[in-house]
C-alpha cells in the first residue's frame, strides 16, 4: 500500500477535524469527495505531511513518516498541490518549478530535463519564460501541478486541481491523472464528481471526518437510486451514500 | 544552491534592497559630504554613522523577505517539501544581504572616486570599520528574518525597520560607554581617532555570533541557538570589559603636520593636507598683515595637530582652527565664515570684557575684524579709510587697538573706531 491511514484523529479549535479515519491507498487514481468542511483538505495536508495528527498512524510508500530521517525521504517521493496554492509572482513559470525541484531535492543534473517534461505535461512548456504574475487562473493551476509532477512523484496529492480550468484543460487532466497513475498513486480531492468518475479508479468519500464510503465510481454511482437527488448517476450516488451515512450516525 | 541565490538575487526582495540602500547611502552622502570628503578614514566612519538608517533598512528588508511565504500562502507547499526549512531561509537571507550590501557598495564606490583624488592619507585600517559596518548589515537583515518569519503581519517589516531606527538612535544618543561597541553605529568622533584593531575584531565576532544567533531562532533550531547564544554571549564580555570609545587615541599619522613652505607658516593634519592650499589662501593674508606686531600669532595649525591634553585657549602665538565639517566633496573649503571666526578667536583672547556694553570698543573690534579679513565696507565701519593707509600703519592702528584693548581702554577704543 502507498497510503496507509489508521484511526487519525485531528482537531482544531475545539473541534474535530478527522475522526478516527481509515485510510488505504495503493497506485491508481483515486478520488476524494465530500462536502465542504467533511475534512478533505485536512486530509490532504496530513497525508502532504504539513500537519500533525494528534493521534493515528500514517504510513507512507510504506514507511512510517513519524520517524524525521524517514519523513525527509519520504517527502522527496511526494507531489502535492493545495487548495490555496501560493507562488511567487516575479518568478517564471521554469524558474518557480525549478525552484520546487530543488526543494524536493531532485540531483541537480537532472532537474532542467524533468522541469522541461512537467511543463509539457501540463501545457505550459510555450509559457515557461513568463513570469507567474502573467498567468491566467487555469494556468497558475497547471503550474501548480507542474510543480507537483516534476519530481515523478510516487505519491501525488492535489486538492481542487481542476479548479480554474476550462472543459478542453480538463480533458488533458484527467488525460495526465491517468497517465501518471499507472504507477504511482494519486490522489485527487474534489468538488467535481464527473472529474472522479471519469479519471479514478476508486473513490473515497469522507463526512464529518470520516470515511463513509470506498468503492469504484460505479460502486458509488450504483448507490443512488433516486432521480431527484443528481443530474448523473454518480451524482446521485453520492448523496445517497452521504444519506446513507448521516442516517446511520443519527 | 548557486541558482537558487541566483534566482533569489533576481526574483525576491534583494533588487529593491539593493535598490533602497543605494538609494539611502547616496542621499546620506550628498548630505553629508563634510563628514567623509577627502578621507578614507572620513567615509569608513561616516558608513558607521549611517548605521542608523541603513541597519533600519536591512532589517525592513529581511523582514520583507522573510515574509513573502506567508504574504503569498505558500507555506504548505513548502512545508510538504523534503529540503529543510533553513535552506532556503538561509538563501533568501543572504541574497538580501549581499544585495543590500551591494547597494551600499556601489555608492561608496562613487564616493571613493572622489575621496581618491583628493585624499593624502590612506592608513588608519578605516577598512576594518568599513568591514566591521558590513557584518552588521548582515546582521541587521538576520534580524529581520526573525521578525518576518516570527511575526504574522505585513506590517512587521516596516514596524520592525522603523523600531531599530528607534534602538540605534537610542543606543547612540546614550552616554558613551564600552557597551556603545554592540551597536553598529558610531557616534562620529573624528576621523583622525584609531578605533583599535581588537575592538574591531572583538565587534566582528560578535556581529558574527549575533547573526548564527538570529538565523538558528528564525529556522527553530534551538539547540543552534542555544550554542550561538552562549557564543554571543562570549563575545559580548571582552567588549563591555574593553576600552571606552571616547578614550580613542589620534592615529599619529593621521595627525602629523604638513606646512606651507612659503609664506606664513600654516599648518594642517596629513589626512587634511588636500585641503592645505585652500586654507593657506584664507589665512596667510592674515598672517601677513599682523606679521610684526607685538604678540599676535605667527603661524595658524589644524586643531587635529595639537598634541593630546594641549589647551589650544593659552596664547601660544597660534591661530588654532578646525576643519571638522569643513570639506567638500569635490576639494575646496566648505564654510569660509568657520575658517574666518577661527582667525578671530586670538581677539577674543586679547579682548577686554568687564560686562559693560561699549559701543566704542564694539566698533573698533568690528574694524579690526573687517581690517584682518579686508572685507569691503558695510555701514558706518571706516574700514576703507583704515585700508587706503600705507601697510605700516594699518599695522600700528591693529597694534594700537590690541593695546587698548587689553588695556581695557574704551576712550581710546573709541578714538580707534573712527580710525583718526
Amino acid at each position: 500500500m502507498t497510503v496507509t491511514v489508521e484511526g487519525v484523529r485531528i482537531g482544531y479549535r475545539n473541534r474535530v477535524v478527522l475522526d478516527g479515519l481509515d485510510l488505504h491507498l495503493g497506485t491508481g487514481v483515486h478520488g476524494l469527495l465530500g462536502p465542504n468542511g467533511a475534512g478533505k483538505t485536512t486530509l490532504m495536508r496530513v497525508l502532504a505531511t504539513v500537519a500533525r495528527p494528534d493521534a493515528g498512524r500514517i504510513r507512507l510508500l510504506g514507511r512510517d513518516v513519524a520517524d524525521p530521517a524517514v519523513l525527509r525521504q519520504v517527502r522527496r517521493q511526494i507531489g502535492y498541490l493545495p487548495q490555496t496554492f501560493g507562488y511567487y509572482p516575479r518568478f517564471t513559470v521554469r524558474e518557480f518549478v525549478e525552484y520546487f525541484a530543488w526543494l524536493k531535492e531532485m540531483p541537480p543534473a537532472g532537474v532542467p530535463l524533468a522541469v522541461d517534461r512537467a511543463l509539457e505535461r501540463v501545457g505550459l512548456l510555450d509559457r515557461a519564460d513568463d513570469r507567474m504574475k502573467h498567468l491566467s487562473g487555469g494556468m497558475l493551476r497547471r503550474a501548480g501541478i507542474a510543480q507537483g509532477i516534476v519530481n515523478d512523484p510516487r505519491l501525488l496529492l492535489l486538492d481542487e486541481p481542476t479548479a480554474g480550468l476550462d472543459p478542453e484543460q480538463r480533458v488533458d487532466f484527467r488525460a495526465l491523472l491517468r497517465e501518471i497513475g499507472v504507477d504511482a498513486c494519486v490522489l485527487v480531492s474534489t468538488h467535481l464528481v464527473e472529474d472522479v468518475a471519469s479519471a479514478c479508479t476508486t473513490v473515497s468519500l469522507v463526512d464529518g471526518g470520516r470515511l463513509v464510503f470506498t468503492g469504484t465510481p460505479d460502486e458509488l454511482a450504483a448507490l443512488g437510486t433516486d432521480p431527484g437527488s443528481g443530474d448523473s448517476p454518480i451524482e446521485r450516488g453520492y448523496s445517497a451514500a452521504l444519506r446513507d451515512a448521516r442516517g446511520v450516525r443519527r | 544552491m548557486r541558482r537558487q541565490l541566483r534566482l533569489e538575487l533576481l526574483r525576491g526582495t534583494a533588487p529593491a534592497a539593493a535598490l533602497v540602500m543605494f538609494g539611502a547611502s547616496v542621499w546620506m552622502l550628498a548630505v553629508h559630504q563634510d563628514d567623509w570628503a577627502g578621507r578614507w578614514a572620513g567615509l569608513a566612519s561616516w558608513v558607521r554613522q549611517s548605521m542608523l538608517i541603513l541597519a533600519a533598512l536591512m532589517v525592513a528588508a529581511g523582514a520583507w523577505q522573510a515574509g513573502r511565504e506567508r504574504r503569498r500562502q505558500i507555506g504548505d507547499l513548502l512545508a510538504s517539501t523534503a529540503r529543510p526549512a533553513w535552506q532556503p531561509m538561509l538563501v533568501a537571507w543572504l541574497a538580501v544581504s549581499l544585495a543590500g550590501t551591494a547597494g551600499l557598495l556601489v555608492a561608496l564606490a562613487g564616493a571613493a572616486v572622489l575621496v581618491g583624488r583628493l585624499a593624502t592619507y590612506a592608513g588608519g585600517d578605516w577598512w576594518w570599520t568599513l568591514a566591521v559596518g558590513v557584518l552588521a548589515l548582515w546582521t541587521a537583515s538576520a534580524l529581520g528574518v526573525v521578525v518576518g518569519r516570527l511575526v504574522p503581519l505585513r506590517v512587521a517589516a516596516p514596524i520592525a525597520g522603523l523600531a531599530t531606527y528607534l534602538g540605534l538612535a537610542v543606543a547612540t544618543y546614550a552616554p558613551l560607554g564600552t557597551v556603545t561597541w554592540l551597536s553598529p553605529v558610531h557616534a562620529g568622533w573624528g576621523a583622525e581617532r584609531l578605533v583599535p584593531a581588537g575592538t574591531h575584531l572583538r565587534q566582528a565576532a560578535w556581529f558574527v555570533a549575533l547573526t548564527a544567533l538570529l538565523l538558528a531562532v528564525a529556522a527553530r533550531r534551538i539547540r543552534v541557538a542555544l550554542v550561538c547564544g552562549a557564543l554571543a554571549a562570549a563575545s559580548v564580555v571582552p567588549i563591555v570589559t574593553g576600552p571606552l570609545p571616547r578614550r580613542l587615541p589620534a592615529d599619529p599619522a593621521a595627525v602629523e603636520p604638513v606646512c606651507t613652505v612659503e609664506g606664513p607658516q600654516v599648518c594642517v593634519a596629513r589626512m587634511n593636507a588636500y585641503l592645505l592650499d585652500d586654507v593657506a589662501v584664507v589665512l596667510q593674508p592674515v598672517l601677513h598683515r599682523i606679521d610684526g606686531i607685538p604678540g599676535v600669532p605667527a603661524r595658524a595649525a589644524d586643531e587635529a595637530t595639537a598634541p593630546p591634553g594641549y589647551s589650544m585657549i593659552d596664547d601660544d602665538g597660534t591661530i588654532w582652527f578646525s576643519l571638522l565639517g569643513q570639506s567638500k566633496a569635490l576639494g575646496g573649503l566648505e564654510r569660509l565664515d568657520w575658517l574666518r571666526a577661527s582667525t578671530d578667536s586670538f581677539l577674543a583672547r586679547w579682548g577686554c570684557y568687564d560686562g559693560r556694553r561699549d559701543e566704542g570698543a564694539y566698533d573698533a573690534t568690528v574694524l579690526a575684524r573687517a581690517w584682518l579679513h579686508q572685507e569691503p565696507p558695510y555701514g558706518d565701519i571706516p574700514v576703507d579709510r583704515l585700508l587706503a593707509r600705507p601697510l605700516p600703519q594699518q599695522r600700528a592702528w591693529f597694534a594700537d587697538y590690541l593695546a587698548a584693548s587689553r588695556a581695557c581702554d574704551s576712550t581710546r577704543l573709541s578714538e580707534l573706531a573712527r580710525v583718526p
